[in-house]
């Protein structure tokens, strides 16, 4: 249609003759070929010329403010004021007030009610032998303080940013439109300051665990069987289990990794990022929050609920031999033939027999 | 009850940014925060020069009032869309989705720290008593209280802005569009208002419509 109005009638129908003789000889790929060929390509130089063809008809500008691939011009300073109209803005809207919000929504709780059934079904898992009453130090004092901190700043950011998603929707019609923004407004700068300090604490948590998270060959047989889930028996694993592997690589690296670079280009809009990458970084961190925080669950039910003696691991930075050995065999026999500095601290010792020396 | 649209003609529209400092001076408005800007497409180009005067377009479907997280927007009886600082958290979300770049913050600062949102009222000011001294301060003065029209349309030197109610806009422009023969561009109108119900579709026979027919 372009192409017509710029050529004038009496060309258009000679070049229609001349393109239904190409049609018939060369493929339709190639005959496409002059349609594709413009004559001006520049939009402006078009509507100059449409100015002059029909007066008025201003089609070539709207096509250039919607297409945005060339800079407006504003007198007033400011990001972006040069944009007459943003169109991905829409998009935004659609995808995030809708697709990706149900989808977050309902896999959040529909793990919940997954884990509360698998829950029912399988219980907790106990030790089979009874403890021994001798510790092993498992997490340092130091690897504590960067897990728990990792893990508090977590939950106070799904729970904001969950406000900021949902509190709309299910939130504000209980509490009303004062409190409610009251706490939107707690919640938006508690996101936005520890959202970085998570970042922070993140990535000294990828540089503490790295080493006891390798992946090693027994590590496969653990995952294919679901950590024993499958086919009965407990595959063995060294200090972190196949799981826990993929948590860290998933969940710590590569989620917190997305998550961390989305949210801070939404926590720093003074690098005057345009809205377009806003809008995308917005989505990115939807999705990427979302099977963080269904991670999340998974690791916090095993840690809790699913299996006893985990959470002590991590309240208390100490196991019980017993447990090591069930849990985690390989890591134990590193400990007791000294391959891996752990120190053991006996709880009886003082109302049993002299104790033994520690491992290392 | 009247609907308020804004409408822009870009056959009249010279540039010559009267409607922004209107506002400006109207309104008080603080550094930093424009409520209307003019937009030049095809600068210097002698014949394809369009200037579009752009500011909140009061959308019968409002992206910002779609996303905002506490719901601080509301529309008024003539379809204004107004916003209510109080509950403004200062997200930016609004900025996100707006197609029209309205939304302002007094500050782009470092964690998200914005302030409170602002934009265009339509002069008609904000969730306080009509007229009053906290209304004023916060959010401009509100003429359509005091039976006014916007002070950018009343300002336009050569009435390519025009404000008020829609059907009264819709039979000046289509005048004038009578009376040049061609050109029907209500810019702006396809996606702030959605298509238009059979009603006030100026004669055009050659122009698409303006800013897209996709909503």
């Amino acid at each position: 249609m372009r192409r017509v109005s710029v050529l004038g009638r009496g060309a258009a129908v000679t070049l229609s003759a001349l393109f239904a003789l190409l049609l018939a000889a060369a493929l339709p790929a190639i005959a496409q070929a002059p349609a594709a060929d413009p004559a001006m390509k520049d939009l402006s130089m078009e509507q100059a010329q449409r100015g002059v063809n029909q007066p008025g008809n201003n089609a070539p500008v709207w096509r250039e403010v919607r297409g945005g691939d060339k800079e407006a011009y504003a007198s007033i300073p400011g990001r972006e004021v040069n944009v007459l109209v943003q169109t991905e803005g829409q998009e935004w809207r659609a995808r995030r007030n809708g697709f990706w919000s149900i989808v977050a929504g309902w896999s959040l709780v529909g793990l919940v009610i997954i884990l509360a059934i698998a829950h029912m079904l399988l219980g907790t898992t106990h030790l089979r032998e009874p403890e021994t009453g001798r510790k092993i130090q498992r997490f340092t004092n130091f690897e504590r303080w960067v897990h728990w901190s990792a893990a508090i700043s977590f939950v106070v950011l799904a729970t904001t940013g969950l406000i900021m998603l949902f509190g709309k929707n299910i939130l504000l019609p209980i509490i009303g439109y004062t409190l409610f923004s009251w706490l939107a407004e707690l919640g938006k700068i508690l996101h936005n300051f520890l959202g970085p300090l998570f970042v922070v604490t993140i990535a000294v948590m990828i540089v503490t665990f790295v080493r006891d998270n390798i992946p090693k060959g027994y590590d496969f047989k653990w995952i294919f069987s679901l950590g024993g889930l499958i086919g009965g028996g407990h595959p063995p694993s060294g200090k972190f289990n196949g799981g826990e592997k993929i948590w860290f690589w998933g969940g710590a690296l590569v989620m917190g990794l997305t998550v961390g670079v989305s949210g801070l280009v939404l926590d720093f809009p003074n690098f005057d990022q345009t809205r377009s990458t806003m809008q995308l970084a917005n989505i990115v961190h939807l999705i990427a929050t979302t099977l963080f925080m269904l991670g999340t669950m998974g690791h916090i039910y095993l840690g809790t609920l699913g299996v006893a003696g985990a959470y002590d691991g991590m309240r208390t930075g100490v196991v019980d031999e017993t447990w090591a050995k069930e849990h985690h065999p390989y890591w134990y026999e590193d400990v007791k033939s000294g391959k891996v500095t752990a120190e053991v601290i006996d709880t009886h010792a003082a109302t049993r027999q002299p104790a033994s020396g520690p491992a290392d | 009850m009247a609907r308020m649209k804004f409408l822009c003609d870009a056959e009249r529209c010279i540039e010559c940014n009267g409607c922004v400092t209107a506002c400006k001076s109207e309104h008080e408005v603080p550094w930093g925060v424009n409520r209307r800007r003019v937009v030049t497409i095809n600068d210097g180009v002698i014949g394809a020069e369009k200037s579009i005067s752009v500011a909140c377009m009061h959308c019968s479907d409002a992206p910002c009032m779609a996303v905002c997280p506490v719901d601080c927007f509301y529309k008024t009886e003539q379809g204004v869309v107004l916003h209510d600082k109080d509950l403004c958290i200062g997200c930016g979300y609004c900025f996100y989705a707006c197609p029209f770049g309205a939304p302002q913050f007094p500050q782009a600062g470092a964690f998200s720290m914005r302030g409170k949102m602002d934009k265009c009222t339509f002069c008609a000011g904000g969730p306080e008593k009509d007229n009053s001294v906290e209304e004023r301060t916060r959010y401009g003065r509100n003429r359509l209280a005091e039976g006014k029209l916007p002070a950018c349309a009343e300002m336009c030197s050569t009435k390519a802005l025009l404000a008020g109610d829609a059907d009264v806009l819709s039979d000046i422009y289509r005048e004038r569009v009578t009376r040049r023969g061609k050109g029907a561009d209500m810019w702006g109108w396809a996606t702030a208002y959605g298509p238009a119900p059979g009603g006030p579709k100026p004669a055009a026979p050659t122009a698409p419509a303006a800013g897209g027919t996709k909503s």
